[in-house]
């Protein structure tokens, strides 16, 4: 049976094949709808049940080496008649540019995580969060919290070929918010991610909810460093996200393109400490493994023991650097574990931080940043003490990928992502 | 008594992208649908969909009260009465007619063009232009009808050099406006000034010196008093953080900045003209009001939506706004600034023995703590009342109320812009205004 049989796909096949009566030498269609089932937590109280449903065309066209793209809801016949006439102009409009191409030869169905929404599920889920806090966290105040239920379903395909079908269902849970007593007030932390199955485990047990409650009261009191010194920082996960963040961009089109990624001569060389690997898992949940320019996005090791093994253009990028097309999906990324215990990573720190979050500016071009450590904890001689207020760190996200002295054998799995805990020296405490 | 709000919502947007001549973004998108939002029993039901047709509309709204009514599961919830506020009438900015996309490319082909040839030792040029226009149809129950139209545009100019060590390095110019593209002057005659400091800066930035960490005497440049407004003190008096937790509940009426300072959030109309993002009613159909935050360092109010509100015992400001057609309206700031005062900006410089001139900023974080930061992206060094070196990337943080009751001087300039998003579950457009000041806070360095 050909992928394009579902009504998904029938629309895909019918706007593709208006597109090509246009006049576009090569085309690209997806057609997508939504559904998200969410049930909201306000103030520490169940608030709201939300139930949307979104519908998107999403056109890309080149004529003449030329391109334009569009999205739109409306898929009516005459609607999209009249988008792909404004689509043809605007890419008329456009300069030239050889390097635009609609991916190839690319086929898949691919259905994953739960395709239904299980509304009793999400209802236990919201019971078990917030009794865990008013058990465990009472001062703790979930400003906002959702369990939710997300259904993408859309058809791909292209004037080159391509058809790829795609049913993407996962559930999501988060929590966001303070401590508070008296006049006081924590930092905001929030924790949350995507899973398949939600049932599998207690609502605090998934992706360092409970920790996240239980640290942010300790939060409630805080004090700042004294003085400046240069020191060791824990990265807990959400923190490692930040740099992993920094890495991903650098090695991605905009600045392979514009010529500002540290990383464009660097494949093949020490970009990192040994202890530092970079997998991709693009299988996640609530991910698919495509790309955005709709290439499957196989499995794909990019730091292995601190050596970048890949840049990751896409196939437009690779057109216009030169560099080979490597597709990668929108999310999905593993640090591999390390040997340390998590105790251990603290133990070792002379004077530093167990940095929750860091609140900054983006990133300068070269890797330079500097940025307040929230939700953290000072660290001396080895032993964890008060929360820190007031206090940033200096230094360079490029360096640091190569000050990493250890990493933690403990991870948080927030399905997207995948990241351990991480000590990090030579950092600037002010 | 049970509360139904429906909302017609349209989002066109326009982003383009050129980098070294290359269009790596052309992009025209429609988002739009209906949405609808009942308060029943203390609990609220919402639906969306991306038909607009009456029947559809009285698809969700079904569909809306089901989920308010599903919530009766967690139990009996009591909650005040919903602040009142009947908004009715049309609100639609008229700006120039919409440019075509042939124009828009060739003026960013045009500029693209010219600074290549007028600097080429850049290593890159990257341009941005978009614009996005929201209509929204919202009525209630409660007798609201409204038609509100919000249009913005933007251009950013980045320029990325080689630094002295090698490593790229790079500066952003934003422009923007209320209106479409076309109401935005991108032309080269218009930017080439602005291009030609942006270049000079650049230039400045490529030997720059780390800052030195620490509290610190800075003169914050008009570009970043709308920002410290925005981040240090407009979230932390948004009344759903307050609701939450933010310490700002237990000081209204107490000090938390230097006389020197005044704080508000506009609604429509600010100096006798309309504002960059004007609100005359919001999401949920309450009329807007102006919110002043802050009154000669004086705490005195929150922005509040109708269920904020009512639980504050607060009249409802009209603060409450969605993003998408499928989110529900949130808490959020409208255009927030600082007042101006009375120094000029030259001898606020003049008079720093020790510090530091804040030029341009990138994005910024709000706690509710009151703690906030923002990057700081273009900065000076200031010895002895003469502006030095430029300093690396670097993050400006403090207590909002530590840094605002520093405030010792305030500039007689205004300078207002609408070129970012506000994130906040949702993303928002929002603008945000102030004077150049001198505070003392705390640069992030070695």
């Amino acid at each position: 049976m050909s992928e394009t049989s579902g009504p998904l796909g029938v629309a895909a096949a019918r706007a593709l094949a208006l597109m090509s009566a246009a006049g576009f030498d090569q085309a690209r269609v997806s057609v997508g709808e939504a559904r998200v089932d969410e049930l909201s937590i306000a103030h520490n109280e169940p608030s709201l049940l939300r139930t949307t449903e979104t519908r998107q065309v999403t056109l890309v066209g080149v004529v003449g080496a030329r391109m334009a793209s569009t999205e739109v809801a409306d898929t009516s016949e005459a609607a999209l008649r009249e988008c792909i006439g404004a689509l043809f102009d605007d890419a008329k409009a456009a300069p030239e540019d050889p390097a635009h191409t609609v991916s190839s030869g690319q086929r898949a169905v691919i259905v994953q995580g739960p395709q239904r929404p299980d509304f009793d599920l999400l209802a236990a889920k919201a019971v078990e969060l917030l009794e865990f806090r008013l058990r465990e966290t009472p001062r703790m105040m979930i400003d906002e919290g959702e369990v939710k239920h997300t259904l993408r379903r859309w058809h791909t395909l292209t004037s080159a070929g391509s058809d790829i079908a795609c049913s993407v269902g996962c559930y999501s849970i988060g929590a966001f918010g303070t401590a508070r007593e008296g006049g006081r007030s924590s930092s905001f932390n929030y924790a949350g991610g995507s899973a398949d199955d939600l049932d599998e485990r207690h609502a605090a047990e998934w992706f360092g909810i409970g920790e996240m409650l239980c640290d942010t009261v300790r939060q409630i009191e805080t004090s700042p460093f004294a003085g400046k010194f240069v020191g060791d920082v824990v990265l807990t996960p959400p923190a490692v996200a930040t740099l992993l963040g920094w890495l991903l961009e650098q090695l991605a089109d905009t600045a392979l393109i514009s010529a500002s990624s540290v990383y464009r001569e660097r494949v093949g060389e020490a970009i990192a400490s040994p202890l530092f690997a970079l997998h991709s898992r693009f299988d996640a949940p609530g991910v698919a493994p495509l790309s955005a320019d709709a290439f499957l996005a196989p499995p794909l090791e990019v730091v292995r023991a601190g050596r970048l093994l890949t840049l990751t253009p896409s196939r437009y990028g690779a057109n216009r650097t030169g560099l080979p097309h490597v597709p990668v999906a929108s999310a999905g990324w593993d640090i591999p574990a390390g040997q340390t215990p998590l105790a251990q990573l603290t133990q070792d720190v002379t004077r530093g931080a167990i940095v929750g979050r860091l609140s900054m500016g983006r990133p300068a071009t070269n890797g330079d940043f500097s940025g307040v450590i929230k939700n953290s904890f000072a660290v001396e001689g080895g032993v964890a003490g008060q929360a820190l207020s007031e206090t940033m760190i200096a230094g360079n996200m490029a360096q640091m990928l190569h000050d990493i002295v250890a990493v933690s054998r403990e991870r948080i799995d927030s399905g997207a992502q995948r990241l351990p805990w991480m000590r990090i020296g030579g950092l600037h405490f002010s | 008594m049970t509360y139904l709000e429906q909302r017609r919502h349209e989002l066109r947007k326009r982003r383009i992208q050129m980098i070294d001549g290359s269009l790596t973004i052309n992009s025209q998108t429609v988002d739009a649908g209906a949405s609808a939002r009942v308060f029943a029993d203390a609990y609220w039901g919402f639906a969306s969909t991306p038909d607009t047709d009456a029947a559809s509309l009285g698809r969700i709204a079904d569909a809306a009260l089901r989920n308010a009514g599903a919530m009766a599961r967690f139990g009996p919830r009591t909650m005040p009465a919903l602040a009142p506020g009947i908004g009715r009438g049309e609100h639609v900015y008229r700006g120039q007619p919409a440019l075509g996309q042939t124009e828009c490319v060739q003026r960013l082909s045009a500029l693209g063009a010219w600074s290549r040839r007028t600097y080429p030792e850049l290593k890159s040029v990257r341009l941005l232009i978009g614009d996005e226009h929201h209509t929204k149809r919202v009525s209630t129950s409660a007798g609201s009808d409204v038609l509100s139209s919000i249009q913005r545009a933007l251009c950013y100019v980045t320029f990325i050099a080689e630094g002295a060590d090698g490593a790229p390095v790079e500066l952003t110019q934003s422009l923007s406006t209320k209106g479409s593209l076309a109401d935005l002057d991108f032309s080269v005659e218009t930017l080439g000034p602005a291009l030609a400091e942006l270049y000079r800066h650049l230039q400045a930035k490529r030997v720059a010196v780390p800052a030195r960490g620490g509290q610190h005497r800075v003169v914050l440049g008009p570009e970043l008093a709308g920002m410290l407004a925005h981040e240090a003190m407009g979230h932390p008096c948004e009344a759903d953080l307050v609701l939450g937790g933010a310490v700002t509940r237990d000081l209204v009426g107490r000090r938390v900045a230097s006389e020197l300072v005044t704080m508000i959030d506009y609604a429509h109309t600010c100096g006798g003209s309309e504002t960059l993002i004007p609100v005359y009613a919001d999401d949920e159909g309450t009329p807007a009001q102006d919110a002043v935050l802050i009154d000669r360092g004086i705490l005195t109010s929150f922005m509040s939506s109708r269920e904020t509100a009512a639980r504050l015992g607060i009249a409802a400001t009209g603060s409450a706004r969605a993003y998408a057609p499928d989110d529900e309206p949130l808490v959020r700031m409208r255009n927030t600034a600082i007042l101006p005062g009375t120094h000029k900006l030259q001898a606020m410089i003049d008079e720093v023995d020790d510090g530091y001139l804040l030029l341009k900023t990138g994005n910024g974080q709000a706690d509710s703590t009151t703690e906030f930061m923002f990057g700081i992206t273009l900065a000076y060094e200031i010895r002895k009342g003469r502006v030095g070196a430029a300093i690396r990337d670097t993050t400006l943080s403090g207590s909002a109320i530590k840094v605002l009751q520093s405030v010792d001087a305030v500039s007689d300039d205004m300078y207002w812009n609408c070129s970012g998003y506000c994130g906040k579950k949702q993303p928002m457009v929002v603008s945000m205004g102030g004077p150049a000041l001198r505070v003392r806070a705390h640069l992030g360095g070695q």
